[in-house]
Order: structure tokens, then sequence, then C-alpha cells
């Protein structure tokens, strides 16, 4: 079994992008043996008020049942924006979104910020994953009208602090994945986990020794990211780094877990 | 892996000497990844500023890329870098690496491709018939300016597509590697710019493994003028193709003909 845990719909608003609907992504899930993916609304990340990016995919997964087999979907959520908590609940027991994906740079806001806390904290009372991702696009050739900052690992660590009994999921590992004695510590104790679609993961063995087995999951940041290299990095780990059984935490024991199905 | 593994594969941008693989770590990787054979180099990358980069710099980073031939010689295949500056030591040195087995040129942003500094040196490759890797990049839009650098990107002597088309049109009996359309850089720019001039290639290594990057340069370029290449990002590099709409032809070609036809006007092809 195959579980992304890492997916999107939607437009990018600067570059075409291809697969970007649920029924291309279904397509592209059964070429690649994907059974599950867990999948946003890339519109929400440019809408201030998101809601309409989250009804917009409950209404595209609505129109097939097999969207509604083969994806779990997450909200996106802007908790400096008017009526969150609202839109918090609407998708919750309305649209049967299973956990929230977050976007600071995009939305202008800090990890600390007091909504941002009390937005991981609810969700936390819920039991819904809070995602984040380090980056969108490799801010390289990103448009001038994108954000320029991408996160090292250490950038998440504020929130983790705030609300350290939540459960996280890490998108796109990117950049620095140094942290403090007292900064890895930290992270090794939460319930979270990396997806390994990300340009940081090429050190998988080396994250694997520092942060164990418990932490991974396959990821594949599509449509931004190519399909394939977030399952490389685990297929191509040997017996002796990863037994079949330890591939099948990282394929979707590891996904199974923090979304709790 | 069975798929991985189905196809020979050489890499068209690899270094030693270089972070973030050191060459054991590398041949690991590649044989995990079924990648037969890397064309390595080790440009003068001068990131701290400081580096020297005189001929006798030159000639050490060609040393360490023969030690590692001589210690992998059924998997790496040598590639010299120069220093334009330094013109006549830049042609000795072209005659010392070959006379060592190297196979062709790799460039770094001590000069543009297209610097009249350039000239002789490429016209010795055209007789030597070999390519010329060229790192180049093309950041548009940021901050607002065009082909302008951030603080990221310092070096005001990297060769841009606008230079490769120049020198292209200067040297059409020339080849010339456009490197890591999947380094950074935007890769729809670079292969726009390169649809018309038959005797530029592009690789396709690099870190950033954007969905539809392989399809669209072939689009632009036709499946003859791509190498395959990581350039150290092995899982995106691999990731990439498998991820895209290829036929048989079209892989094996990319992963490997492409490139051994290249070398083989050299005679420094793989068997």
């Amino acid at each position: 079994m195959l579980l992304d845990i890492n997916a999107y719909v939607g437009h990018w608003p600067f570059k075409q992008i291809k697969f970007n609907t649920c029924e291309a992504l279904m397509e592209r899930m059964d070429q690649f043996d994907v059974d599950i993916s867990v999948i946003s609304n890339l519109n929400g990340i440019f809408y201030k008020n998101t809601q309409p990016a989250n009804q917009e995919l409950f209404d595209e997964m609505r129109s097939n049942k097999q969207f509604r087999e083969r994806f779990i979907p997450f909200a996106i959520i802007n908790p400096i924006y008017a009526g969150w908590k609202d839109d918090l609940e609407e998708c919750r027991n309305k649209f049967g979104m299973k956990g929230i994906r977050l976007y600071p740079k995009y939305h202008d806001y800090e990890l600390t910020d007091p909504a941002c806390i009390e937005l991981v904290q609810l969700a936390r009372d819920f039991d819904m994953p809070v995602a984040f991702s380090f980056r969108m696009v490799d801010s390289r050739q990103r448009s001038w009208m994108d954000i320029q900052k991408e996160w090292d690992l250490k950038d998440i660590i504020p929130i983790v602090k705030e609300v350290p009994d939540a459960k996280y999921i890490f998108l796109n590992l990117c950049n620095s994945i140094k942290l403090s004695d007292e900064e890895e510590l930290l992270l090794k104790d939460v319930n979270m986990v990396i997806d390994t679609s990300g340009r940081s993961v090429n050190t998988f063995i080396e994250l694997l020794e520092r942060f164990g087995r418990e932490k991974f999951a396959f990821g594949s940041h599509s449509p931004i990211l190519d399909y394939m290299t977030g399952l490389l990095r685990i297929e191509s780990l040997s017996d002796e780094e990863a037994t079949d059984e330890t591939k099948d935490l990282f394929r979707f024991g590891n996904a199974k877990r923090i979304l709790t199905i | 892996m069975q798929e991985v593994h189905k196809y020979r594969k050489i890499d068209a941008h690899a270094h030693v000497g270089l972070k973030p693989a050191e060459a054991d770590e590398q041949i690991d990787i590649a044989d995990r990844l079924g990648i037969d054979k890397l064309c390595i180099s080790m440009p003068i990358t001068n990131y701290s500023g400081t580096e020297p980069e005189d001929p006798e710099q030159v000639r050490k980073n060609n040393d360490t890329v023969l030690e590692a031939v001589r210690k992998y010689p059924d998997r790496y295949i040598g590639f010299m870098t120069l220093n334009p500056v330094y013109q006549k030591e830049a042609l000795e040195e072209i005659d010392r690496c070959v006379d060592l087995g190297m196979a062709g040129y790799k460039g770094y942003t001590q000069v543009k491709i297209n610097d009249p500094l350039y000239y002789p040196i490429i016209e010795k490759f055209i007789d030597l018939k070999m390519i010329m890797l060229m790192h180049a990049f093309v950041q548009i839009g940021v901050g607002g300016y065009r082909m302008k650098y951030d603080e990221d990107q310092s070096a005001a002597n990297t060769t841009i597509p606008e230079d490769m088309v120049d020198i292209a049109r200067r040297y059409p009996e020339g080849m010339f590697q456009y490197a890591h359309i999947g380094g950074g850089g935007d890769w729809e720019y670079a292969c726009k710019a390169f649809r018309n001039y038959p005797n530029i290639y592009v690789d396709t290594s690099g870190s950033n493994n954007e969905e539809h990057m392989i399809n669209f340069a072939i689009d632009c370029l036709g499946e003859d003028r791509l190498f395959f290449g990581c350039d150290g990002s092995f899982y995106q590099g691999l990731g990439k193709f498998f991820s895209a709409e290829l036929t048989e032809s079209q892989k094996k070609k990319i992963f490997f003909e492409n490139y051994n036809s290249i070398l083989k006007k050299s005679g420094n092809h793989v068997a």
C-alpha cells in the first residue's frame, strides 16, 4: 500500500502545472500504485479568505465517489482572517476534512501569533494533524510576485514549543536540517512525520538516525514536484538501512498513525 | 526499483571534490540507482570569494578528478576545468588533461562562455570534438528585475542563456551543454531560448525536480538534445525522469545514447 501525505489540486498562479485536478491526480495515483492521497486546494494559499478554496475542494470531491474513497482532504485555514473558527468547524463537520495545512508566509503571520497558536491548539483538541510546508516552489526561479523566504527545519520550532502535544506533518523539507540539542530533543518527542518529497531528505539515512523510523512518510508534493522522487528515497534504501517492515512504515504506516485511520 | 535499473545511464553532470557526496558515497548512490557512468569534474566554485583561481589551482582540481577516475576507472569519466583568464596556461592544461584521458570540459563563473577569452579554447575543443559543459543560470523576475542576482547568486560572470546562444551562433560546429535545467533556474526560459540552436544541449540535473520539466524540455528541444544528469541530486535526477511521460526509446536516448554519441566523437564513449 502507498499513501501520499503531500499532494494538491488547484492552480499555481505563476506557472502552468499539470495533473492538478482530482481526476488527473487519481490517474497519476493509478499509474504509480498510490492508493490514497492527502490533498488540499492550492487556491487556498492565495485566497486571503481561504474558505472558498476548501468549498471548491469539497465540491470537486463530492462529484465522484472514487474521489471520496481515494482522497483525504485537508483544510487550508488562515487564522488571522475573520471567521476562521467557523471555517474550521465547517471544514471538520460538513466537509469531512481530516487535518489542516497552514501557510504563515503566504498569509503573512508569525507562527507565534496568538491566533496561530489557538488554531493549532484547537486542531490538537479535535485530533486533527497540522501540516506546514517548508516551501512551495524553489525560490531561485519563483515569480517576483511570489514569496522569497524558505524555511529551515529550525524555523518550525516556535510553534512546536508552544503546542508540543499537537500532531504535526512537515512537508517539503528543503534547507538546513541543523538543530540545537534542545530543539532536536523537542522534535523527537513530538508526534510528527516528515514527508519524503523535500530536497533535504536526500540525507534520509542521517535523518533516520536522528529521529527514528516513526517520523517519516511518503510524500510527493504533487503536482508541483515530480511524482517519483519521494518514493525513490524510500525504495532505494538497502535492507540493512530499512527492512521491508520499516519501508511499510514510510509507505503508509506512519501516515496512517498520524491521520488516525 | 526494477524499472530504475532497467536502463543504462550516463550521468552527464557530476562532480568530485565538491559537496554533497565524495567518491565512495557517490558510487554507492549510483549503484542503488543504476547509474553506470558519471562524468565528473571539479570546477573552481569559489563560493567564499577567497579561493585561488590561478593555473596551479586549476591543475590541482583536475588532478583530484584524475585521482577519482583512477580509483573508479569503470565508473568515472573525467572532465577538465580551466580558467580562461589565464589563456596560455589553459590551452596547455587542455593538452595535459587530454593526454591523461579526459573527455571534455566543465566551465564555471570565471568568464562567461561568450567572452573572447574563450575563443581559442572553444576552437581547441572543436578540434578535439569534445563538448563544453557550462555552469549557467537564469533567474527572471526576482526582485522585479531581469537576470540580476540577489544575495545568493552573486557571480556576475555567470553564463546566461543569451550568452550560450551567442556562442552557439559564433561556433555552429561547437558542442555546448547548458548545465542543470533543474539547478534552480528558470528552466522554461532556458529551454525556450535554445529551441533554434541545435548545437546547444541541456542536462537535466539539479535539485529542483518540478513536475513536467522533462516533457517541456523535449517539446522545446526534441529528444536528442537532452542529457540525463544529477549534479549530486541523484534522487531528483532519476525521479523527474520516471515521473515524466516518455517512450522506451526516449528513455534510452536521454539516459544513455545521446550523451554516448557525443563521447563517441572523441573516442571516449562507453562500449
